[in-house]
């Protein structure tokens, strides 16, 4: 108790502490970048440039702490909805925006799930507008639900409201949804067997060991998945890190992530 | 009604239900967890009593996530429920109503466990000596005695379920009509630009519901305190 009690007073000055030394980069960046800019960071440093900072939550929490004050260098956003939300603020000057990254959306269900429904591995669902597409979801639901973020304001469930909507079976699976609060943790629900079947990032399906790909949705059922970067306070050392972003050392490590970069972003523009 | 949206009516019955099915459940368990840190002398009481504050401790996250890996339809408790009763848990308002639960409970043992040590334990042998058996003694001295500090663990509990909010989300996701709760509406309506209005709107019926609440135990807190009046 009285541990807890030290950390509960220490913990503000720890965390002015650490603002003051002024020396590190603060990046925001959407959760699901987690894992290539943890990466991405670290190899910035063995070049010799700052420490960087980073922080992960959901892209509009992140939008809305920058839109208050909150002390950040660079904004890295899984959907442009929020990014421009700041750019018709002021916070972010329009030279210094530029898009960084693509992603797709795939239908997953969890990894041991594929043997025991008569071998659909072999022919991979078609998601495509087509008369017996919900019965097929429907078949593979059962009684579950379909994991994906919430298309209420999670930007992975944005754009998969749009993918079920153009392929005609929004009404009827828009009751069988779990709308989780990230697309991190709608990946997890799959990946525990919790729901049968999820809509997430290719990046997330691609990396998790746990998931099957049931199915990737086209390109041509929603929006292009862009993540925007922006330059909240323009220093130098906050470009240098952007550029180190664009470089082909950390292009690799995204790719290897499962995101898209360089040529598919400049055919999008 | 009062011109609220169906998504608000929706929220506010669901927060309601929750919280009044949590605080129902736990009332009995929480009786005797709280007479057993009291009363009783066993080996492994402390490790009973932390176990009862975890959840007051723990971030409700990490508390919805072992909810979750227990209840979930993978879980242990989860798929036994699953297949003997066929109830589903997770993702469920019954679930909301556990996480809720869950977290309270240390609060309402807490209290419930003061008033139990401050009742004066000549009354109960005076009982006892003109020929109570334990289960009368208990009904007629001791639950009178202790009825505020009953009461007052009700309301906290009942508040804290109304505003619980991490270990929800983590435990049964954000399901409009099952598990989006008064907090978990006014999360996803200040989310996306524009919400700003009706969350605030949320945000002032939570705090009349809040206020109801306290209203209702001082009037119950006082009765009681009369009735042990000479």
């Amino acid at each position: 108790m009285l541990g807890t009690a030290f950390f509960l007073l220490l913990w503000p000055w720890m965390a002015l502490g650490q603002e003051k030394d002024g020396r590190s980069l603060t990046v925001f960046a959407a959760a699901s970048l987690t894992v290539p800019l943890q990466k991405i960071a670290d190899a910035y440093a063995e070049t010799g440039g700052e420490q960087v900072a980073l922080t992960f939550a959901a892209s509009s929490i992140l939008a809305r702490q920058i839109a208050a004050g909150a002390p950040c260098d660079l904004f890295i956003s899984a959907d442009e909805a929020w990014m421009n939300h700041l750019l018709n603020e002021g916070l972010i000057a329009p030279e210094n925006r530029r898009d960084l990254l693509g992603n797709a959306l795939a239908l997953v269900a969890p990894a041991n799930s594929g043997a025991d429904s008569g071998g659909e591995d072999a022919t991979p669902l078609d998601l495509s507008p087509r008369p017996g597409l919900e019965e097929d979801i429907m078949t593979i639901l059962g009684d579950g639900r379909i994991a994906m973020g919430d298309p209420a304001y999670v930007p992975a469930g944005i754009y998969g409201r749009e993918a079920l909507m153009s392929l005609g079976v929004w009404m009827n699976l828009r009751h069988r949804l779990i709308p989780a609060a990230n697309d991190r943790l709608a990946t997890v629900l799959v990946e525990r067997g919790e729901a049968p079947l999820g809509i997430v990032y290719a990046s997330d399906a691609r990396t998790s060991r746990a998931l099957r790909i049931v199915a990737a949705f086209p390109q041509s059922t929603h929006a292009p998945i862009i993540y925007p970067l922006g330059l909240v306070a323009d220093s130098a050392a906050g470009r240098s890190f952007r550029d180190f972003l664009f470089s082909e050392k950390a292009a690799a490590i995204f790719t290897k992530s499962g995101f898209r970069t360089g040529e598919f972003l400049s055919g999008n523009q | 009604m009062f011109g609220l949206s169906t998504m608000e009516l929706e929220a506010i019955q669901l927060s309601l239900r929750v919280a009044l099915w949590g605080v129902a459940w736990s009332l009995p368990l929480a009786v005797g967890v709280a007479w057993l840190l009291a009363r009783g002398r066993f080996p492994g009481k402390i490790l009973l009593d932390g176990l009862v504050h975890l959840p007051l401790v723990l971030p409700p996250v990490a508390v919805g996530y072992v909810l979750l890996v227990m209840f979930g339809r993978q879980g242990a408790i989860g798929a036994w429920l699953f297949d003997q009763f066929h109830i589903q848990i997770a993702f469920t308002w019954r679930g909301a109503a556990i996480a809720a639960a869950v977290m309270a409970f240390p609060l309402m043992v807490r209290a419930i466990r003061l008033s139990l040590e401050a009742v004066d334990r000549k009354l109960e042998a005076a009982a006892r000596t003109l020929g109570a058996r334990p289960a009368d003694v208990f009904l007629s001295v001791t639950l009178p005695l202790i009825a505020p500090g009953i009461i007052t663990g009700v309301i906290l509990a009942f508040a804290r379920s109304l505003g619980e909010f991490g270990a929800t989300i983590t435990f049964v996701s954000n399901i409009p009509g099952q598990t989006r709760t008064l907090p978990l509406a006014i999360y996803t309506l200040i989310q996306a630009p524009g919400g700003e209005e009706t969350a605030m709107r949320l945000v002032l019926i939570s705090v009349v519901v809040a206020l109801a609440a306290l209203a209702v135990s001082e009037i119950l807190a006082r009765r009681a305190a009369a009735r042990l009046e000479p």
